[in-house]
């Protein structure tokens, strides 16, 4: 009886004097309350594309131990490698090039290509000079360790490594984070390449560990940014390449990364996907506030 | 006869602030209207430790607690309950007032009560969000702590929807209770600053929530725009060194005068040397700030925020939303209003003085006390029930803290048992005390 006449009382305000006790609950308790107010559903096939840097990434792990192995066994001339990496690089270039010509004019393209050939041949001559010190740097430690210390750093470069599109227009600085997993990737060669016999074997490692851990991030993030037919084509045979290159091996790792990549792209999405339902934002007006201010200056929290 | 009431609060007396204050002015409020208060807080070493009485007869207990940060205490569960089971049953505490979402100091209270039979009460005075990691942890932990309170009080209505959602209440336990403040200590001047300049005072904490981003936007904006604008900026934080940058850079020194960090016994001296407060907060439980200022006789321009359009009637305020451009029309707006001389000070000092009161407050919350010792208390298997329903993990958690406190207290009534303890022996009551009073003045 009561409430109807406390119902039209009722008011939002804290300075007048009610006739309701303190606990009243008025209809329009929670009447502020939105939820999932800016929400956009993930589509599945959308997913499976952005998934695919990561399987990129993942395979060119895979292809670096596949070729980290045979080297150890002999299987692959260190010679062979060392061409390889010299034509890979030149292949990456070129599309490199490609990409880019839509965009800067040709004088710096000029001056970018000749301070490329400078850092190229000088990173070549100084892994060439260094090669007998990285092949004797731990090579003192027992092999168990090299293994696990080894597995850990792929890891941690995997888990750290920028898998967002480069914009090209926006100079963004490099993340820290990209930064340590290359590190930590290339680490990872260096103590690896200890394990090989000869100076040559070592120097092929790490050039090929440059490119697949320095070089090639690099490339990925352009061409993530442009063509989606690109970014499936590469995947794909990046994948298979990996596979191909660790299946003589052993047949139980070509297994297991098999399964990796197919839990990466198909099953991760969808896990993704599925997941949304349970997604619940409150937002009301106990939130705080944006600030809309344009802009001059830099605001920070 | 009055109830015994122990206030719990990691944040008291010597610190400063909107908690603090609240508590103390509750407590000397429910002293006057005859209940017996103590109040719990931990000690500010080396000089603010053991029991210490403040004014009204409010007997303070700073227990030996080390802090981690802004003042809080780690959250432990247990290291509390000895010298809250000496305390609670020498004072003969009926009932336990803990305050503010994020002192562990309160929710520990909370946790032992019913262990002596003690009824709880819990106000909130922020509001949180529910979208970052911080945030999810500590609304755990209030939903935990809260689960088998008796009563909780909130300052506004949007407070008691936040605390409410966070907490997981049922609405009808929580009230709305507003803050208040003491009319008599925010007179406005006794003449109106004179002269064409009009002063706009901010008094606020310089950070980020309190959206000094905005007030650094719009303040050169507003010089330009009315040239006999001033402004006059209390507090500290870390955006000052943003604000004195744009000082600098739009060559505003001499109509941005910058106060440093202000006293609240100051606050009214620097209130009433201006005619507009501005606050551009991003968040805001009650605003308490704003209040003090409309009392002090200026007119507020604010943004819409949380419980601030709870406040105050539409003809003492005037709003704006987050925005840069629309906080510059409101300002423009305000600042052509009072040059017109429609603001009466006087008149807003007096309708402020009727809107808030603390006798008031302590009337609400002393019926909020009768109300929860009428009701029944839950027993030990309904509590146990409702903590698990916590949660898959978090419920077997604080279960098991639950269970492992009562074996704590069992420990402690054999190593300590009660018939051993001093009770505390009061021999002034408020009467006596006006007895007393009447015969020395006769």
């Amino acid at each position: 009886m009561y409430t109807e006449a406390w119902e039209a009382e009722w008011e939002r305000v804290l300075w007048k004097k009610k006739p309701y006790p303190d606990n009243y609950v008025p209809r329009s308790f929670l009447a502020s309350l939105s939820k999932n107010p800016n929400f956009r559903p993930y589509t599945y096939w959308h997913l499976v594309i952005l998934s695919c840097p990561i399987s990129q990434h993942l395979a060119s792990i895979f292809v670096f131990l596949a070729v980290f192995m045979r080297l150890q066994q002999r299987l692959l001339d260190p010679r062979v490698l060392v061409w390889i990496s010299v034509g890979v690089f030149m292949a990456g270039y070129l599309a490199w090039e490609l990409l880019e010509c839509s965009r800067a004019d040709s004088q710096t393209r000029y001056t970018n290509r000749a301070k490329t050939l400078k850092a190229s041949i000088l990173v070549f001559l100084a892994l060439m000079s260094l090669s007998p010190v990285l092949k004797t740097l731990t090579a003192a430690t027992s092999s168990d360790s090299i293994w696990a210390l080894s597995a850990c750093l792929f890891i941690l470069n995997a888990l750290l490594a920028d898998y967002t599109p480069m914009n090209p227009r926006s100079h963004q600085r490099e993340r820290l984070t990209s930064v340590l997993s290359m590190n930590a990737a290339i680490s990872s060669s260096v103590v690896l390449a200890s394990r090989l016999s000869d100076d040559l074997s070592v120097f092929g490692l790490i050039l090929f560990s440059v490119q697949s851990f320095a070089l090639f991030p690099i490339l990925r993030r352009r061409i993530q940014d442009t063509a989606k037919v690109l970014q499936v084509a590469l995947t794909v045979l990046i994948s298979t390449l990996s596979l191909a290159l660790t299946y003589p091996l052993s047949n139980t790792a070509a297994y297991i990364y098999f399964a990796c990549f197919t839990f990466v792209t198909f099953i991760a999405p969808a896990v993704l996907v599925w997941a949304q339902r349970y997604k619940n934002e409150i937002r009301g007006t106990w939130d705080p506030a944006v600030p809309k201010v344009n802009r001059r200056f830099s605001f920070s929290r | 006869m009055g109830f015994n009431i122990a206030m719990i609060c990691d944040f008291f007396h010597p610190n400063v602030g909107g908690v603090e204050n609240h508590i103390y002015m509750l407590s000397a409020n429910m002293l006057r209207r005859g209940h017996k208060v103590i109040v719990i807080t931990h000690s500010h070493p080396p000089d603010r430790v053991g029991i210490r009485w403040l004014l009204p007869s409010l007997k303070v207990y700073y227990l030996p607690y080390p802090t981690i940060a802004s003042s809080a205490t780690l959250p432990n569960y247990f290291a509390f309950l000895p010298y809250l089971r000496s305390i609670i049953l020498r004072e003969g505490v009926q009932i336990i007032h803990g305050h503010a979402g994020l002192s562990s100091l309160a929710h520990e209270g909370i946790l032992h009560a019913h262990l002596m039979g003690v009824r709880t009460v819990f106000t909130d005075h922020s509001l949180f969000g529910f979208d970052d990691a911080a945030s999810i942890l500590t609304n755990k932990l209030l939903e935990a702590a809260l689960r088998n309170v008796d009563a909780a009080i909130c300052v506004s209505h949007t407070g008691r929807e936040n605390t409410v959602l966070r907490a997981r209440l049922l609405p009808d336990i929580v009230h709305v209770i507003p803050n208040s403040l003491v009319a008599d200590q925010f007179k406005p001047a006794p003449s109106p600053p004179s002269g064409d300049t009009i002063t706009v005072v901010v008094v606020s904490r310089l950070a980020y929530r309190k959206g000094i981003d905005l007030l650094i936007a719009t303040a050169p904006r507003i010089c330009a725009l009315f040239p006999n604008v001033r402004f006059l900026i209390g507090g500290d934080g870390p955006k000052m060194i943003d604000l004195l940058q744009m000082r600098e850079k739009y060559l505003l020194q001499d109509r941005i005068e910058m106060l440093g960090p202000v006293r609240h016994s100051d606050v009214r001296d620097v209130l009433i040397q201006g005619s507009i407060f501005m606050n551009t907060s991003l968040t805001e439980s009650f605003g308490i700030a704003i209040l003090e200022a409309a009392c002090a006789g200026l007119y507020v321009v604010s943004t819409k925020v949380g419980g601030v359009p709870e406040i105050l009637p539409e003809d003492m305020i005037s709003f704006a939303n987050p925005d840069e451009d629309d906080i510059v029309r409101a300002m423009s707006e305000a600042i052509r209003l009072v040059s017109a001389g429609k603001h009466d000070p006087h008149k807003a000092h007096e309708r402020v003085r009727g809107f808030y009161d603390w006798r008031d407050v302590a009337q609400r919350t002393e019926a909020v006390y009768e109300s929860i010792m009428k009701s029944q208390p839950y027993d030990f298997w309904t509590r146990m029930h409702r903590t698990l329903d916590l949660g898959p993990v978090a419920g077997i958690i604080f279960a098991i803290i639950l269970v492992v406190d009562c074996l704590f207290f069992m420990f402690l009534e054999w190593w300590l048992p009660e018939d051993q303890l001093d009770k505390v022996q009061m021999h002034w009551t408020p009467e006596r005390f006006q007895e007393v009073v009447e015969e020395y003045e006769t």
